[in-house]
């Protein structure tokens, strides 16, 4: 594989805030449950007037800004997300016109959590070919929660937010390792989005398999890098439940203090959780040169994947 | 040992509430096993029956009941590789 970089992350999350407090008092739940059962404290939520494409482009000029690159470097956009404005064209239109750069190839991927690290994986692929692609992870949950019948065990888990990166040939940041990304379509139905209508998740299954498939990527990508487990500095994964961010690290056993995990402040915000995480993790505490980072995600497909980045710079 | 005595057994150090004694009793309706307890139990599974549980099988109403799951270690499991 030519080299390839990430040269930058960004992530936006909406001012607005939606408490533990409120969903206790609309479903009538004890305190402490939703943190016993999720890990989560609070989400974030637009407001009025507030768009998916407003997360999205803030987080694309994040990245663009880490990056140091101006839009008009951009060789192709893709955005992750399930919860775009419209059947089509996507978010990724949106995002394109509202950055001015046309004539570039610029699309969405409908994989719900796990869009934002299938956009990473595809952008790897395409970068030498387009040049610098930026990839967007963005989603309005709230939007979907909003859909009667609201349902406790959902509705207490999801948030608002974008996270963004851009993907580039040659040197940068974090080069790019090595990629895994994988779909199995047999028990698809568990995890989906009909028009209009709310989510439709079996939580049990979802958990078995993400617990599984994610340990089993992650495994494949050091094992196929002649990497262990204590090679790796910080694993970002999309932040889903935090009871399942621990049993995936007990079972690796991976030390607690390398699983990075923000989902108490923003919940579960799908596609986009994993670059949000990457961005907020990196910038809040810099990996030294060489150091290994691995990113995985589990969503919709069902479909999971990982990448496996390495630090920059002089060792 | 019996496997559902060994069930039993794995059972417990993820119960949430007592473990039934009617085995077609459901776990998930008597808040006995949550989604990250029935990972845990499932891998207990594995490990003291030598049994590996494919991914395709990871169905939570295969492992729903006692019954259930001793029917599904006794006639549908493979030999862990």
């Amino acid at each position: 594989m030519p080299m390839i970089s990430v040269a930058g992350f960004g992530h936006h999350v909406p001012e607005g805030v939606l408490s533990n407090a409120a969903l206790e008092a609309e479903f009538g739940l004890e305190p402490g449950w939703i943190p016993s059962v999720s890990g989560i404290l609070r989400r974030r939520c637009i407001s009025e007037g507030e768009t998916i494409l407003d997360l999205a482009h803030a987080a694309a000029q994040g990245a663009l800004a880490d990056a140091g690159m101006e839009a008009d470097r951009l060789g192709a956009i893709l955005v992750g997300t399930g919860t775009p404005p419209r059947q089509f064209p996507g978010l990724s239109a949106d995002l394109q016109q509202r950055l001015g750069v046309q004539n570039i190839p610029a699309f969405d991927i409908h994989l719900a959590s796990v869009g934002g690290l299938f956009a990473m994986g595809v952008a790897v692929d395409l970068c030498p070919r387009y040049g610098p692609v930026l990839v967007v992870g963005a989603e309005v949950m709230s939007a979907v929660m909003a859909r009667p019948p609201r349902v406790k065990e959902t509705a207490i888990l999801f948030g608002d937010g974008a996270g963004a990166c851009v993907v580039g040939p040659g040197p940068g940041k974090f080069e790019v390792v090595d990629v895994r990304l994988r779909s199995d379509s047999t028990l698809a139905s568990e995890l989906r989005l009909d028009f209009a209508a709310p989510l439709s998740m079996n939580g049990r299954a979802v958990i078995l398999q993400a617990n599984r498939k994610l340990q089993g990527v992650i495994l494949e990508l050091l094992s196929g890098n002649g990497l262990g487990v204590a090679d790796v500095e910080r694993f970002l994964f999309h932040q889903a439940n935090l009871n399942l961010l621990k049993q995936v690290g007990q079972s690796l056993k991976i030390p607690e203090e390398r699983v990075f995990v923000n989902l108490q402040d923003y919940g579960n915000t799908s596609a986009a959780s994993v670059l949000i995480a990457a961005s907020e993790s990196l910038r809040r505490a810099p990996l030294r040169p060489g150091a290994h980072v691995v990113l995985a995600a589990f969503g919709a497909g069902m479909s999971w994947g990982g990448l496996l980045l390495r630090a920059g710079g002089s060792r | 040992m019996s496997v559902e005595e060994t069930i039993r057994q794995a059972m417990a150090p993820f119960a949430n509430n007592p473990i039934p004694e009617d085995p077609h009793a459901s776990l998930f309706e008597l808040g006995v096993i949550d989604s990250f307890g029935l990972m845990d139990l499932l891998n207990a599974l594995e490990e003291a029956l030598g049994v590996h549980v494919p991914d395709a099988d990871l169905v939570p109403k295969r492992f729903e009941t006692i019954s259930k799951i001793a029917d599904y270690f006794e006639s549908n499991g493979k030999p862990k590789s």
